[in-house]
């Protein structure tokens, strides 16, 4: 496998005789046309991110030479230099010659011969244009003649390809469906007991995880096309809320799936504004508490398994439980005494509820009234998690935990009164069996104590099949047998134990969504096919435990 | 063609216009033979194994694997609240209709192997005055059909799953 940097460069240079190829035509038009602004426009752009790209990777001669052609080009456009007979060879020499160096970056070989003679020419109209006199009237410029052997020009096609991401996607759910036919011939395979047809199936079984493994590795993009943009973001923030904000970005350069990345991209934001307006401090106060008078906000990316966690941390005043408290009562979530006894992550887990709101005042970034649970229900939406921790006066870490990819997923997979389901691995935190006697019936409810933790536990069958208003959630007499296992799901901070009839096994299942009419039934995430060819409900634990409370 | 004409009109006119015909593949709910055109009905199976799918409404009976697709299986009879002595699912075998819905397949359970029917579009009488009389959320029958001692009912499919039962499915 080829390293990271090899394959960035790849990309570099691809997209870089993609520009270069635009700018011969451009350039060309604009000799026919040199009053054309939008082409005009068109090339400033073009060699702006030419600019950027190779300076971004290192190849600073091109960066240069991009630059030297950008500044002309700006001259052009704010009409302080006219597109001449003069100016329009030495542009042409510049455009040409980037397009020689960029396909020349793999030759140790290539010397950059004309250069010094064009970069002094490209200096020279640069020059000339910032003279008092206009350069139409400046008579012949003072450029030497460039000679450039044009070796027959190599043609050639780009080595990138751009791709619609819903072509992407159409080949992911087809890759999908092939490794669920593929679990299903494995499955009879088995049965059937034939050597060749064992044989083939387990080289199909190969096959299919590699071209699976190749269409996930092309949809992933780098983190970092998303944080790069941040600096910019925080800095407009800082400006209109008067703070000094110092960004650390790290892990740019972690790999996640396109879809997932831009599904964040508003929730990332969305956070950052708040960190901002409502976490860090103004300098003034910073300074009182003896904090630097900037504040600090770290984005960061990391690789957890088969996760990726984005980090957002900031060193600001953190968040006041009682505050929350008080807004949990005023906005009439619980009552007083009841929100006395929750505990710490459970009071912090309701700053994502929808409509909740600490915010007494409206800026241009903040308080508008969406809150964070638009940015819970993106990251549900596509199975993953997001954690808030927070100290006050010290600061408050949102972590995100997210898929790397969306198409398979680790899974558990159990029965319930004789029919299949699974639960993400994403949302179970632990499986324990437990007799009877160990869980209580409290209220209406039953609770247990695991690991010094109390637990609400719920029978599965009993929450999706009883009829509505004659569920007996609190009663364990209607649990079968002694031994019960239970699924330990964890959703925004809370822990909920399912009691489940059976376990069956741990799996990486494709899920597909629910067709309509029983599309927009909250409580399945989709459904899967086991290698039996049975259809499995996948459940959606964000929907079970809001569907659980809104019961009890 | 005019309604109002009789059908001895009808029969003379044959021979000098092609009659319009409509296919239709026919199958009895309770006591009563149903229709639905052949255009929306995507293949008769016999039904598949059905995975419970708890809820939603009686009348979805869950969902099954037809091809690689996974649908949802509607049993008209409770949809209709037609009595008809025990569920269509309880029975040992039943056939189902994949009927290709605007953006979706949808299953219909029957009891016995459907036919397949052509009928004259003029055999179907399509305002008959005790549809405009039915409930409006009733409007799913397209119209009636006649072929000899036989009356066929003509459901548009479409509108079975009406707006208002869609929303219905949602939970909590």
């Amino acid at each position: 496998m080829k390293s990271r940097e090899q394959e960035y460069k790849e990309i570099f240079i691809a997209e870089a005789l993609e520009y270069y190829d635009a700018l011969s035509r451009h350039i060309s038009e604009l000799e026919k046309a040199p009053k054309d602004e939008k082409i005009l426009a068109e090339i400033f752009r073009l060699l702006h991110n030419l600019k950027a790209n190779a300076k971004a990777i290192g190849f600073i001669n091109i960066s240069d030479v991009s630059h030297k052609l950008e500044t002309a080009f700006g001259l052009i456009r704010n009409k302080e230099l006219a597109f001449s007979d003069n100016v329009v060879n030495v542009l042409f020499d510049g455009i040409d010659l980037l397009g020689e160096m960029i396909t020349n970056i793999d030759n140790p070989n290539y010397k950059e011969t004309s250069n010094e003679v064009l970069l002094r020419n490209l200096d020279v109209i640069i020059e000339s244009a910032d003279g008092a006199m206009p350069t139409a009237e400046n008579g012949p410029l003072e450029v030497t003649k460039v000679q450039r052997e044009f070796t027959a020009k190599n043609l050639s096609l780009s080595e990138l390809i751009y791709i619609q991401i819903k072509k992407l996607d159409h080949m992911m759910n087809l890759v999908g469906e092939l490794i669920i036919d593929r679990d299903r011939i494995l499955s009879i395979s088995k049965d059937l007991d034939n050597p060749d047809l064992i044989s083939v199936s387990s080289h199909l079984y190969r096959i299919t995880d590699e071209l699976q493994f190749s269409v996930m590795d092309a949809r992933l993009v780098n983190v970092g096309s998303l944080f790069n943009k941040f600096p910019r973001i925080v800095r407009d923030i800082a400006v209109a809320e008067n703070k000094q904000i110092h960004l650390d970005i790290t892990g740019q350069d972690i790999q996640i799936d396109r879809n997932i990345l831009q599904i964040i991209t508003d929730s990332l934001l969305h956070l950052m504004r708040n960190a901002i307006t409502h976490g860090i401090e103004n300098p003034e106060v910073r300074t009182k508490k003896g904090k630097p008078a900037s504040g600090n906000v770290w984005l960061s990316a990391q690789n957890d398994r088969d996760m990726v966690n984005i980090k957002l941390r900031d060193d600001g005043k953190g968040i006041d439980l009682n505050e929350i408290k008080s807004a949990i009562v005023r906005q009439n979530y619980l009552s007083a005494d009841v929100v006395k006894d929750l505990r710490d992550n459970e009071v912090l887990s309701y700053i994502f509820e929808p409509g909740f709101s600490l915010a007494k005042e409206i800026t241009e970034f903040s308080g508008r009234g969406v809150g964070l649970d638009v940015v819970k229900n993106a990251i549900d939406s596509i199975g993953g998690r997001v954690h808030v921790d927070s100290q006050q006066g010290k600061g408050t870490t949102f972590t995100m935990h997210l898929p790397t990819s969306i198409a398979v997923k680790g899974a558990l997979l159990f029965e319930v009164a004789g029919g299949f389901f699974a639960i993400p691995l994403m949302h179970t935190d632990s499986v324990v069996s437990l007799p009877k006697n160990r869980l209580h019936e409290v209220g209406d409810m039953l609770v247990a104590d695991i690991m010094n933790e109390t637990i609400s536990i719920v029978y599965l069958d009993e929450l999706l099949n009883a009829p509505e208003g004659m569920m007996q959630l609190g009663n364990k007499n209607i649990l079968k047998g002694d031994e019960q296992n239970i699924i330990i799901v964890t959703y925004n901070n809370r822990k909920l134990g399912l009691i489940v009839d059976k376990l069956l096994r741990q799996q990486d299942i494709v899920i597909k969504p629910l067709n309509k009419p029983v599309d927009n039934i909250d409580i399945y995430g989709g459904v899967t096919l086991l290698g039996t060819g049975k259809v499995c409900l996948v459940l959606d634990v964000p929907a079970i435990t809001r569907y659980f409370i809104g019961k009890r | 063609m005019n309604k109002q004409q009789n059908p001895e009109e009808i029969s003379e006119q044959k021979d000098v216009t092609v009659e319009s015909t409509v296919h239709l593949i026919v199958f009895r709910l309770g006591s009563e033979e149903y229709g639905i055109r052949i255009e929306q009905v995507k293949e008769v199976t016999i039904t598949p194994e059905i995975t419970r799918m708890p809820k939603t409404p009686g009348f979805i009976k869950g969902v099954a694997n037809i091809r690689g697709e996974i649908i949802a299986i509607m049993d008209l009879e409770e949809r209709f609240h037609i009595n008809a002595g025990g569920p269509v699912s309880g029975l040992a075998s039943s056939y189902t209709l994949a009927i290709e819905a605007k953006d979706y397949t949808i299953g219909i359970i029957v009891r016995d192997m459907p036919q397949s029917l052509t009928i004259p579009v003029s055999k179907i009488d399509k305002a008959p005055a005790f549809i405009q009389d039915l409930n409006i959320n009733d409007n799913y029958i397209e119209g009636i059909g006649k072929l000899g001692s036989r009356l066929i009912i003509v459901l548009d499919i479409f509108k079975i799953l009406t707006h208002d039962e869609v929303q219905q499915l949602k939970t909590s």
